[in-house]
């Protein structure tokens, strides 16, 4: 009899797991116009290719120099300020604070370092038109580094390593301008930083596996993050601007964030078009190593329009999990909240004249629990960067 | 008294002459010579565009090539302006284009880029008259 029993329990506690995992290995029925909008999600990882304005991109020797003064506290006069206090690798290469510590606070939320070559705008307001000359405005910040273009250009000469591994990166010593030799400080960084990239995340092998009609590996994809992709891509309508494989347009919007600062407001990419035009390192400029002029189109032609005030980048979606907190200022903690804030979003504080875009996705707590199932699907299994060594002695 | 001509005057006249006529024949066939492409048209006027790459693809800079042509004998106005809105979503593009005239009614335009995807709306202003075509970007 208690064999019996025994028997039968098994066979139910069998049964149940059989259909646990039916219920795991489910694929939803994506219509064909939802198939084509997850696909666009990838393949990952996306191409990379050299930036043409940058003469040292993807130059071993200068990647070299740019790591080595990615963790060089003395380019803040200071001394105790690197790129990698904002940029931490091991934080998601940022610093998990709401705004930005360096010298001070700043008013922003330092974004994640992933994946930065495939940007085409550069900081929250888009005042940088490359990696490079983003890479010298934190120098050059009070709040941030405090440096000065005569300060860094001093180090580089002055010490014998950097010096050397200038020499070999582009080909000469530095240069006795000290602007020319703050662009090639810019360049060397940006050279770095593009190797900055994400690994392959479950979402991308759900992805890939759709693309290959091959249901049984798309439905080993938890069943909560293909339900929040369905809203990503669909009543959501997040993909509009969360497009492609880097999960960003790469451009500006308002998205209903307060940007009440103190003292005022936050103008976003109406302040950084104004800061853009004046850079003297901008696209436009006698620094841009592109020959052909076509990497400056976007700066010469961007337009600056009264609904550019409070807008702000729309930033990647790869590696988000890892980013926390969110938006322009920090203020959200948790991907909870953000899904929050566009569920429950106040049309009121939209541009009158923007985009009529967003609208309140009233969503309720299960298809919130369900978009960061998604959300969380887009971390990388694995980092896919080389370990950091120190620093070789360098030789001409 | 007869004016007495040299035969290579007579030549060199008759040749500038019959260049004059080609130009001009010329002028008129090359500015009514419409470039493989989208052809758009309106009561006075019929446009051709084409871009580079031919697909456009979201969030990525591309060239516009464009040309108009007059049903009727009149020139066509050299005051183009090329742009592009989303209806549905109430905005345009967030860069300007720069129209280049290169001659025979035909433009260079650059500073293309659409951020999103769904339904744009090319707008080409050829003088007073506007002329509109849609494309879906995906």
């Amino acid at each position: 009899m208690i064999r019996f029993i025994l028997a039968a329990l098994l066979l139910c506690a069998g049964a149940a797991r059989a259909q646990l995992l039916h219920a795991q290995a489910q694929l939803l029925d994506f219509t064909a116009a939802e198939t084509r909008a997850i696909l666009r999600h990838g393949p990952w990882p996306a191409p990379w290719s050299p930036d043409p304005s940058n003469r040292v991109s993807g130059n071993p020797a200068a990647i070299a120099l740019g790591e080595r003064l990615f963790f060089e506290p003395r380019l803040s006069p200071s001394g105790k300020v690197l790129c990698a206090t904002c940029h931490a690798p091991f934080r998601g290469w940022q610093d998990a604070r709401a705004r930005a510590l360096g010298l001070a606070e700043v008013d922003r939320n330092t974004p994640s370092l992933y994946d930065v070559r495939q940007q085409r705008w550069f900081g929250w307001d888009g005042a940088g038109d490359s990696l490079w000359a983003q890479s010298i405005r934190p120098i050059l910040d009070a709040r941030e580094m405090g440096g000065s273009q005569e300060h860094a250009a001093a180090l580089v000469r002055a010490d014998a390593e950097l010096a050397c591994g200038y020499q070999r990166a582009f080909g000469a010593p530095p240069p006795a301008a000290d602007a020319a030799l703050l662009a090639g400080i810019g360049k060397a960084l940006a050279a770095f930083q593009e190797t900055i990239v994400s690994g392959r995340a479950p979402f991308d092998e759900f992805r890939d596996a759709l693309e290959q009609g091959d249901s049984a590996a798309a439905a080993r994809y938890p069943a909560a993050a293909q339900r929040g992709l369905r809203i990503f891509v669909g009543r959501g309508n997040c993909s509009a601007c969360h497009f492609g494989p880097t999960f960003s347009n790469g451009e500006f919007h308002d998205t209903g964030v307060p940007f009440f600062i103190k003292g005022g407001v936050e103008p976003g990419r109406h302040a950084g078009i104004g800061k853009l035009q004046v850079n003297s390192f901008n696209l436009l400029g006698a620094h841009n190593d592109d020959r052909s002029g076509a990497s400056a189109v976007k700066t010469r032609q961007v337009a600056l329009e009264h609904r550019n005030f409070g807008e702000f980048k729309v930033p990647s979606l790869r590696n988000v999990a890892q980013t926390a907190p969110y938006m322009h200022n920090g203020s959200l903690v948790t991907l909870a909240d953000v899904v929050r804030h566009y569920s429950e979003l106040s049309p009121d504080r939209l541009h009158s004249d923007g985009e009529s875009l967003l609208k309140p996705l009233r969503l309720s707590a299960g298809e919130t629990s369900d978009l960061v199932a998604f959300l969380e699907s887009l971390t990388e299994r694995a980092s896919v960067l080389p370990p950091r060594r120190p620093a070789a002695p360098c030789r001409r | 008294m007869e004016e007495r001509r040299s035969p290579v005057r007579q030549f060199a006249r008759a040749l500038i002459g019959a260049f004059g006529a080609l130009a001009a024949l010329g002028g008129t066939a090359l500015a009514c010579e419409l470039p493989p492409g989208e052809r758009v048209e309106s009561e006075r006027l019929v446009v051709s565009y084409r871009t580079i790459p031919a697909q456009i693809a979201v969030g990525q800079p591309f060239v516009l090539e464009f040309a108009a042509c007059p049903k009727r004998g009149t020139a066509v106005s050299e005051r183009i302006k090329l742009d592009a809105h989303m209806p549905e979503h109430r905005h345009g593009m967030n860069y300007r284009t720069r129209v280049t005239p290169l001659g025979a009614g035909r433009f260079h335009s650059e500073g293309w880029l659409f951020h999103m995807p769904g339904r744009w709306e090319f707008l080409f202003d050829v003088g007073s008259e506007r002329l509109t075509h849609n494309v879906r970007v995906e």
